[in-house]
């Protein structure tokens, strides 16, 4: 196990890397130049502004600089906001993100399993088939469609809940919502599959028949064991996560990192573009490697390929 | 109860019926037609299919049948809603050309065509666009598709088959890419790459491909040490000839499978870009852009966003549907 940590933890760093060397190359080979108003300064304004950034030296120069920077957590400075630092900014507008995004998690997770439950106990039934269409339907339709019809029917026609910005828990509900159909809808097609496959097997026969009552079964016996399995979604579920919240932060004015991402690529604002996509990837490689590492530990009987050799 | 006398008439020879009990009946099926016999009992896999060869067939010949191009603008006819003859007539149908205030648009403003599903801003026929956009949207799908399942068999296929060192490191080199989140690459290769259908193709093809190689590799990985690969390196047979001939055949399942999910990720990545800026550039348009252009209007047109949302959707959909049909079609065995 320590061994296959230690493997994985490796790969990790290769991986940011790699992801850190190509964005920066990426970067250089961008369209389109950092100054505003390009023809209004004088050359020698240019020069002494490009000068500031580092942006005259040497590629090489600038690409150790930038990887020795990164190691010390240094993000480097917006263009677009007057020299704040990128870490500054990231964490200024990280909170509303993280907020969405563990809101439709818990929300998401909980109706995922009760819906998946459920489907799997009333198996081949209506109360099935209806959450099995349901299911399908959540995965398939785009999380920027749904976002727009609920603005559209719950905020603009109902006007049930306001219909953008962020200012207090009502103003969450709909972007959580938005969020958290795919969550539901993946966890509940996985929830079913798993728990009817438990539900199935000779120890929930044995709890049966020494008089346990259904309800008991069911959730003591079977959800237990047919939740382990859903870590290994856990994965996608980020990039899920990850990708919704840049649109749907977008569609409903959520001061967030995702709607301040869509911004910055936009405005040719480089080193937030560069530090967001390092950090979106170093989240996202250390929850796949929490993901790997917990599945391990969890559940005994999964002898991990790397760990066995 | 009655006595009954057996006679020896009543009795027949077996042995004269012997070779018929070991006669074949019913046509033997192929791995195909078995697999067809199967998809056709799943209703939504079947629905599924149909919406997707009218989708397709809609998006080939709507746009050439329609005598208005995807482009052309008649700022006179502009934000038109929708009207369809006969259906006009209904009442609670979106499809009467009334606006918001129940005001019959067509009327006020003297417009004797139809415009089947409205117009936009710049008075372009909605309907050519919807279809045209569906066009590009599963043109690109498709592509996609099609690069990711070449790579990954080439890729999956060697690496399977030749294991050792070779595998080593074409196993690490596929595990670092797994790590790269998908949509950073994306975002930052179209950033470079002016958007465009090749270009986001080109993005998600980078790391797209790596699903299938895994796939490929692991079946191959199972397949290469049975007993009938034996017997053709025995026979002589090449590499390359086991391979083709062999191995793949045999992998051709979950091969159909991984393409037939990899197509709707892909219409929805375009359509992700294009909500953030990083899509199909106007006047071209591919159902994600016409969304996203829509969205601006939802307020006042909502048939903008609603007619190209509900179809993306439905085409998402199909696929999904299509797809968990196949896994359960062509391979009994991994159906849950």
């Amino acid at each position: 196990m320590a061994r296959y940590t230690l493997q994985r933890l490796i790969y990790m760093i290769i991986t940011l890397f790699i992801i850190a060397t190509a964005t920066f190359f990426l970067m250089k080979l961008l369209p389109g130049s950092p100054l505003q108003n390009q023809e209004k300064l004088s050359p020698e304004q240019q020069k002494i502004i490009l000068e500031k950034y580092g942006l005259n030296d040497p590629v090489p120069v600038q690409y150790v600089r930038y990887l020795g920077n990164l190691v010390k957590g240094d993000l480097g400075v917006s263009f677009q906001y007057d020299n704040r630092p990128v870490t500054q900014l990231i964490g200024d507008r990280i909170g509303p993100s993280a907020q969405l995004g563990f809101q439709a998690l818990v929300f998401g997770t909980i109706v995922g399993i009760l819906l998946g439950v459920i489907a799997a106990v009333r198996h081949n039934t209506a109360v099935d088939y209806g959450a099995t269409v349901l299911a399908v339907l959540g995965i398939s339709i785009p999380s920027f469609v749904f976002g727009g019809l609920l603005q559209y029917y719950i905020g603009v026609k109902l006007k049930l809940l306001p219909v953008a910005f962020w200012d207090g828990f009502e103003y969450t509900i709909m972007p959580t919502l938005a969020l958290s159909v795919f969550v539901i809808a993946s966890i509940a097609r996985f929830m079913r599959t798993e728990m009817l496959e438990v539900l199935g097997s000779d120890y929930i026969l044995t709890a049966r028949a020494k008089g346990i009552s259904g309800f008991g079964v069911i959730f003591k016996h079977g959800l237990r064991n047919a939740m382990i399995p859903i870590i290994t979604i856990l994965g996608p579920m980020a990039v899920n996560l990850m990708t919704g919240t840049l649109v749907i932060e977008q569609i409903f004015a959520v001061p967030g990192l995702g709607e301040q991402f869509v911004r910055s690529i936009n405005l040719n604002d480089y080193p937030v573009i560069m530090g967001t996509t390092i950090f979106y990837s170093a989240l996202f490689i250390f929850v796949i490697f929490i993901v790997d590492v917990l599945y391990g530990l969890i559940d005994p009987r999964i002898r991990l390929a790397g760990g066995k050799k | 109860m009655t006595e009954k006398q057996l006679s020896p008439e009543l009795f027949e020879l077996a042995t004269e019926r012997q070779g018929d009990m070991e006669k074949i009946n019913r046509p033997s099926l192929t791995f195909l037609q078995d697999a067809w016999l199967r998809l056709r009992k799943n209703k939504g896999a079947v629905f599924g299919l149909i919406m997707i060869i009218a989708i397709t067939l809609m998006a080939i010949f709507a746009p050439i049948m329609s005598d208005r191009t995807y482009k052309q603008q008649n700022l006179q006819h502009a934000k038109l809603p929708p009207r369809i003859p006969v259906l006009e007539n209904i009442d609670w149908l979106p499809f009467n050309g009334k606006d918001m205030n129940g005001i019959d648009v067509y009327e006020k403003r003297g417009v004797k065509e139809y415009y089947w599903f409205g117009t936009d801003d710049l008075g372009r026929d909605l309907w050519t666009r919807t279809w045209y956009g569906a066009r590009i949207s599963l043109y690109i799908g498709v592509l996609a598709a099609a690069i990711d399942l070449l790579i990954g068999i080439i890729y999956g296929g060697v690496s399977g088959f030749y294991g050792g060192r070779v595998d080593n490191i074409m196993q690490r080199i596929i595990e670092v890419l797994v790590g790269i989140p998908n949509l950073i690459v994306v975002i930052l290769f179209i950033l470079v790459f002016e958007p465009g259908i090749i270009s986001i193709t080109m993005a998600m093809v980078i790391t797209g491909w790596v699903t299938m190689a895994r796939i490929v590799r692991g079946q191959i990985l199972k397949l290469k040490n049975m007993e009938y690969v034996l017997a053709a390196r025995t026979l002589g047979a090449s590499d390359a000839r086991i391979i083709g001939k062999h191995l793949l055949p045999n992998v051709v399942g979950p091969i159909i499978i991984t393409t037939m999910f990899t197509i709707p990720s892909a219409i929805f990545t375009e359509a992700f870009l294009s909500f953030i800026g990083l899509g199909i550039r106007p006047p071209e348009a591919s159902l994600g852009s016409l969304v996203n252009d829509g969205y601006k209007s939802i307020q006042t047109f909502p048939h903008l966003m609603m007619i190209p949302a509900f179809v993306i959707s439905l085409l998402i959909l199909s696929f999904n549907l299509l797809a968990d049909g196949l896994r359960d079609a062509l391979d009994p065995k991994m159906r849950k």
